[in-house]
């Protein structure tokens, strides 16, 4: 026995199983995927002998991807922007409001990560659809003849994605509010400023970090989310994620698929880092 | 009276968007008593049928019991080595313990449906394929593992080493100090990570759908293949069975033992 060697190797022994997963199920799989991108496509076969950069090559050549590209990059800010204008005067009364029925509603705020996406989705389906509650009401009052176009286009995969992921927005925003001192607050009130310019000059530029950090987490996953834009996007529109999907599984190109979903990871990542870079604050690490 | 306005409107503001969080379960919830045989607004009249037709149907109660296998096998693997890292994470790790952080929540930080197309090619690659339940039960390990970690690492945070030592000086042994020091602390993160975990596990759709078996199938993907043809209100009865049973999770957690599940 030696007392000095087992001191320090055992609480490595405790790391030591997740890391094996991480590294053989998350690290080594990455890699292929980096990999396969410069693989040759086969006929029949997932890819062929050979080495290409053709793959990437097949993406920026066609109009059809770019646009693809560019549309899912909008659906992201524009999902972002929603959940920010929506998320943050809850995130504010959350943090500073009353106490009343305060664990409802933060229970509330909760409920879209608790409950499946697909059943999520149908339930927009049967609000949202050409013969849901919205297109059927407005119909009996005469309002409109024809279905509105609700799903199925860029519009109800905005929607959707701004319900699943206002959470991401709220609760970080509401513990950058919390993490304020009250008393800097109550300083300006006393030094004579009203409700609204201490909202204005402290309590937002004092929870921009939150802010931040809820931007760039909504963003990341609005983009590379697939169940959402599959199921409320119908035929019509893709975003890359789901060409990702169809390529891999349907038309069996691997090597293309994981080029495309290489490139929304880089495209996506440069995005954050600008954004980042243009708020110029510190990266906000998510608690 | 401005003011009191002001803040009237802000409240209602805010009470449309928890209204608008909860539509849509709430919509589905609502269409799984409707009696009639399509779904309709207002629903026509109120009846447990669409239940009935559901229990009934084996196809969806196979998918509950293969959801339920998966969750519990993942969420015991997950719970095992999750707790074991938070433990490094807290009382070991010194100054990688940011890194270590990092690296056990990374599932949580890529996007899903990369990793489980990364996860499909590798294990087609390595030649386990999704014959059995292997790459199923893998991959939803690596989606519950972050919540393990973050829940029992949040429990932990109080741990002051000193306590360690003290017992030691006392003549504990590791046994008798893993027991009545770090257990009864980190008990309340290990069942709230593991009942997240199994939320999560039996909630998720893109993982199990890239990773599943030909013929085996969660009750998602279940629900998912259902909704592409069906539209009666037995999808409605199955979405809402699910639901209860999470927020059943959930309160139980809440009320019964009485600790707080939390998710950052």
């Amino acid at each position: 026995m030696n007392p000095g060697r087992r001191r320090v190797s055992a609480p490595m022994l405790l790391l030591l199983p997740a890391l094996v997963v991480l590294t053989l199920f998350l690290l080594v799989p990455y890699l292929n995927i980096f990999v396969m991108s410069f693989r040759m496509p086969g006929q029949g076969v997932p890819y062929a002998e050979g080495w290409t950069f053709g793959n990437y090559g097949k993406f920026f050549s066609d109009w059809f991807f770019i646009g693809q590209l560019v549309n899912t990059l909008w659906i992201g800010a524009v999902t972002t922007l929603a959940c920010l204008l929506i998320g943050y005067p809850v995130a504010l009364q959350l943090a500073r409001g009353s106490e009343r029925l305060r664990a409802l509603r933060y229970g509330i705020v909760l409920t879209p990560l608790l409950v499946g996406i697909v059943i999520r989705s149908y339930g927009w389906t049967i609000i949202l659809g050409n013969n849901g509650i919205i297109n059927r009401t407005l119909t009996g009052w005469g309002l409109i003849d024809g279905p509105l176009p609700l799903m199925y286009n860029g519009l109800g995969i905005i929607i959707a994605l701004t319900h699943v992921l206002l959470p991401f927005m709220i609760l970080p925003v509401m513990s950058a509010i919390q993490g304020i001192d009250p008393a800097v607050e109550l300083a300006a009130r006393s030094l004579g400023a009203g409700r609204s310019t201490v909202f204005r000059r402290v309590t937002l530029p004092l929870s921009l970090p939150g802010v931040q950090s809820g931007c760039i987490l909504v963003f990341i996953l609005s983009v590379s989310a697939y169940v959402t834009p599959a199921l409320i996007g119908g035929l019509r529109v893709k975003t890359v994620a789901v060409s990702v999907v169809d390529a891999l599984i349907d038309s069996f190109q691997w090597p293309f698929g994981s080029a495309l979903a290489l490139i929304l990871s880089v495209v996506g990542g440069v995005c954050v880092l600008a954004f980042a870079r243009m708020t110029r604050m510190r990266w906000a690490v998510r608690r | 009276m401005k003011a009191r306005r002001g803040d009237l409107a802000f409240s209602l503001y805010c009470w449309l968007v928890y209204a608008f969080l909860l539509a849509p379960i709430f919509i589905v919830v609502l269409a799984s008593f409707n009696s009639g045989a399509f779904l309709t607004f207002p629903p026509k009249g109120f009846s447990f049928r669409w239940y009935v037709v559901f229990f009934d149907n084996e196809v969806f109660r196979r998918a509950i019991v293969t959801s339920l296998w998966v969750a519990a096998i993942a969420t015991v693997i997950s719970g095992c080595i999750g707790t074991a890292a938070a433990i490094y994470h807290v009382c070991y790790a010194g100054r990688a313990k940011e890194a270590v952080r990092l690296t056990m929540l990374a599932p949580l930080l890529l996007p899903e449906v990369l990793t489980a197309i990364a996860l499909l090619f590798f294990v087609y690659s390595v030649g386990i394929g999704t014959r059995g339940m292997v790459g199923l039960v893998v991959g939803h390990v690596l989606l519950t593992l972050p919540f393990v970690f973050m829940n029992v690492s949040a429990s932990l945070e109080s741990f002051d080493p000193d306590w360690d030592l003290a017992a030691r000086s006392l003549g504990a042994g590791r046994v008798m100090r893993f027991r009545r020091i770090m257990l009864p602390m980190i008990k309340p993160g290990v069942i709230g990570g593991c009942l997240f975990a199994f939320i999560i596990s039996f909630d998720t759709f893109t993982m199990s759908f890239l990773l599943k078996s030909v013929g085996t199938s969660t009750l998602p993907i279940q629900l998912f293949d259902y909704l592409k043809t069906n539209f009666t209100p037995e999808a409605a009865a199955v979405s809402s069975f699910s639901v209860g049973l999470t927020m059943l999770v959930v309160v139980f957690t809440e009320k019964v033992l009485g600790l707080k599940i939390r998710r950052f």
